[in-house]
């Protein structure tokens, strides 16, 4: 393992972790679930992406309370000192692509209507797939957190360029979102990063899923 | 008059079929719903593939979907409006 991975090193106690981890899947799949039904009256494709990256943002999450578990309990710098090589594989693996494509799934929420081939979601999972097997094999965190702050800034770009009134709000919601979370990939991967910063980080990671979750159900229940 | 967006036009046909109690023929509502007929047959299209409506025997009818997308339909829109969707 290159000395670049070894960086999963825990700070905050189990119960911290599991708070944490326990609050913000909790948000996302009330989110997934509660659009569930305009989803199934309009078969909206924006409202499915939308949906589908929330549900990938809890799965995302729970692997990375996972990983953090197991490094805590048994207070190790990385998964692959305590764990079988492949086990420990298959577990990174799932996070990062997770977390990519829950990224990915937000990006094409709004872009869906210019793809007239819906083949930007099959090119995403590819390159999803592609970039997390890469950084696996070539133990180089450093391109994976490029990419995800290029997807951040193209993101931003796409949402300043949609000529919605309420386009602020969301802007400023889908920035603190997307840097929040990769403060939350940056803290898995890189040695002692942010580590007085991490429970502000994990405080406000849980407030901005809080924003997302009230305002989804606000539109939701309104008539 | 501005031009409909996509949902106020699935709207308006919803509308039209739930005004003449949930039973019209296809002429009478390609009439009223103000579109072009290749744009109609392409909605009438759509909303028979999400199950807003059905077609029994030259008759179109809301589905129980149909009514509620008439019910919640200003949910949808602030949604879809509100995440830039």
């Amino acid at each position: 393992m290159s000395p670049r991975f070894q960086g999963m090193m825990p700070q905050l106690g189990i119960g911290t972790e599991l708070i944490y981890a326990f609050v913000i899947i909790l948000c996302c799949l009330i989110i997934y679930f509660a659009t569930k039904e305009l989803y199934n009256i309009t078969k909206h494709q924006g409202i499915r992406y939308f949906r589908l990256s929330f549900l990938f943002f809890a799965i995302a999450l729970f692997f990375r309370s996972f990983i953090k578990f197991v490094l805590i309990l048994f207070n190790s710098r990385t998964l692959f000192d305590i764990a079988p090589r492949a086990f420990a594989g298959v577990t990174t693996f799932i996070f990062m692509y997770f977390s990519l494509i829950a990224i990915f799934y937000l990006l094409y929420s709004l872009i869906w209507k210019k793809d007239k081939k819906n083949l930007g979601i099959y090119l995403m999972h590819l390159l999803a797939l592609v970039i997390t097997i890469i950084t696996i094999l070539l133990g180089n965190i450093l391109i994976y957190i490029i990419l995800n702050v290029l997807i951040l800034i193209l993101i931003l770009y796409l949402i300043y360029q949609k000529k919605s009134k309420k386009k602020s709000g969301l802007y400023f919601i889908y920035l603190l979102l997307l840097v929040f979370w990769i403060f939350n990939i940056l803290d898995i991967f890189i040695p002692n990063f942010l580590q007085s910063l991490q429970l502000i980080i994990y405080f406000v990671s849980i407030g901005i899923f809080f924003v997302i979750l009230y305002r989804v159900l606000t539109k939701i229940g309104s008539k | 008059m501005a031009k409909r967006n996509r949902l106020e036009v699935i709207r308006d046909i919803l509308k039209i079929i739930q005004d003449s109690h949930n039973l019209i023929k296809l002429t009478p509502l390609l009439r009223k719903s103000n579109l072009s007929s290749n744009r109609f047959y392409q909605y009438l299209e759509e909303l028979i593939q999400k199950r807003l409506v059905v077609k029994t025997e030259g008759h179109i009818k809301l589905t129980e979907n149909g009514k509620k997308y008439l019910e919640r339909y200003s949910s949808i829109v602030n949604f879809i409006e509100e995440f830039g969707l």
